[in-house]
């Protein structure tokens, strides 16, 4: 099944699209997902509940997180209240050792985000940093992507034995579905997802 | 550049400035027709329902829009404008706008660290009932070197 693993709704600051409108966009324009992955930006939505939807348009629809480190962007799959207490999802300056961490204490997975981009992707912080300890998948196809970031992105992905993901980070509707991760299993809850990454059955598409 | 949560702390939720806001119906129905809108309620003052146009309230600003005593943090720029209608207003009334800034956060991009004021105008009308909110979102990006 291929989800988008990178969106963000109007729960974000800058996300200017109603899940709802994905959905029905998704729907209308056959674009070829079978669910997508929201993940605002430095927080996680426990409030907002779209089993209803997901069940009207026959989609999975899952909640994780996009919250800031010192390596630039990360995406967080399998978030639980235990997990929002372990580090501080608003700031902007989480150490990534401290989110790799508690992400394996607690049953998640962290995964950098449009890694080659300047200032926010990881691979523009490992000359200051090093290369962190604990990092497996990175996001290798973003669709908001410019010039050459995906390249980077994939160069370091291959050097440093890193698995990819895709996701579109779409923030209006229409960009949903650029990019995608394909799995070869079903997924209907944040704790599939994590499973399936975890056991590395997918690979990141573009264009879907 | 400023801690954010030195910022919060000192600013957050203090009010600092009031102003009296008239809301004339010949200046509602003009923005509203400018506006394309074609619901009687917005451009008929006969209308049992007559009312602002929500997105008018945008138009209002304090004398202020982020306390005097702010830092100098950078230049700060339109990052979008919101409004919360709590109640539909007449025209023709007075409001009272009390402003406070809302939120302060930060964030980064690919052109590094910015930090976001939420200000929001907070509208009453004669009664003293709250019947709206109006905020400006202003951002304010990092110098190179701070």
């Amino acid at each position: 099944m291929r989800l988008d693993l990178h969106t963000h709704s109007i729960k974000s600051d800058d996300g200017r699209a109603k899940v709802e409108n994905y959905c029905q966009w998704i729907r209308s324009r056959r674009i070829p997902l079978d669910g997508f992955v929201l993940t605002e930006h430095r927080q996680f939505d426990l409030e907002s509940d779209y089993s209803s939807l997901a069940t009207d348009f026959g989609l999975t629809i899952l909640k994780g997180s996009e919250i800031e480190t010192d390596y630039g962007h990360v995406l967080v799959f399998g978030v639980t209240p235990a997990l929002m207490q372990a580090f501080d999802f608003s700031s902007i300056r989480t150490p990534l050792g401290s989110v790799l961490n508690a992400c394996n204490r607690l049953g998640a997975i962290a995964i950098p985000c449009h890694p080659g981009r300047k200032r926010v992707g990881m691979f523009a912080h490992l000359e200051e940093l090093g290369v962190p300890e604990g990092v497996k998948i990175v996001e290798t196809y973003n669709g908001g992507s410019r010039g050459d970031e995906d390249t980077i992105a994939g160069e370091w992905a291959g050097k440093l034995g890193y698995l990819g993901t895709g996701g579109s980070d779409s923030h209006i509707v229409s960009h949903i579905g650029r990019c995608a991760t394909k799995f070869s299993s079903k997924i209907s809850s944040e704790m599939e997802l994590v499973e399936a990454l975890n056991l590395g059955t997918f690979e990141a598409v573009k264009p879907v | 550049m400023e801690e954010i949560i030195e910022l919060r702390e000192k600013f957050l939720n203090k009010e600092f400035d009031e102003k009296l806001f008239e809301i004339e119906p010949d200046t509602t129905i003009e923005f509203a027709s400018l506006c394309g809108e074609t619901s009687a309620r917005f451009l008929d003052r006969t209308h049992p329902d007559f009312q602002t146009p929500p997105i008018y309230l945008c138009s209002l600003m304090g004398a202020r829009t982020i306390p005097a005593d702010f830092p100098n943090i950078g230049l700060g720029m339109d990052a979008g404008k919101g409004v919360e209608m709590l109640r539909s207003i007449r025209p023709g009334v007075t409001l009272t706008g009390r402003t406070h800034l809302h939120d302060i956060y930060e964030k980064t991009g690919r052109s590094g660290r910015m930090v976001f004021l939420v200000s929001r105008l907070e509208l009453y009308d004669p009664n003293g009932s709250h019947v709206a909110n109006s905020d400006t979102r202003i951002v304010m990006r990092e110098r190179s070197g701070q």
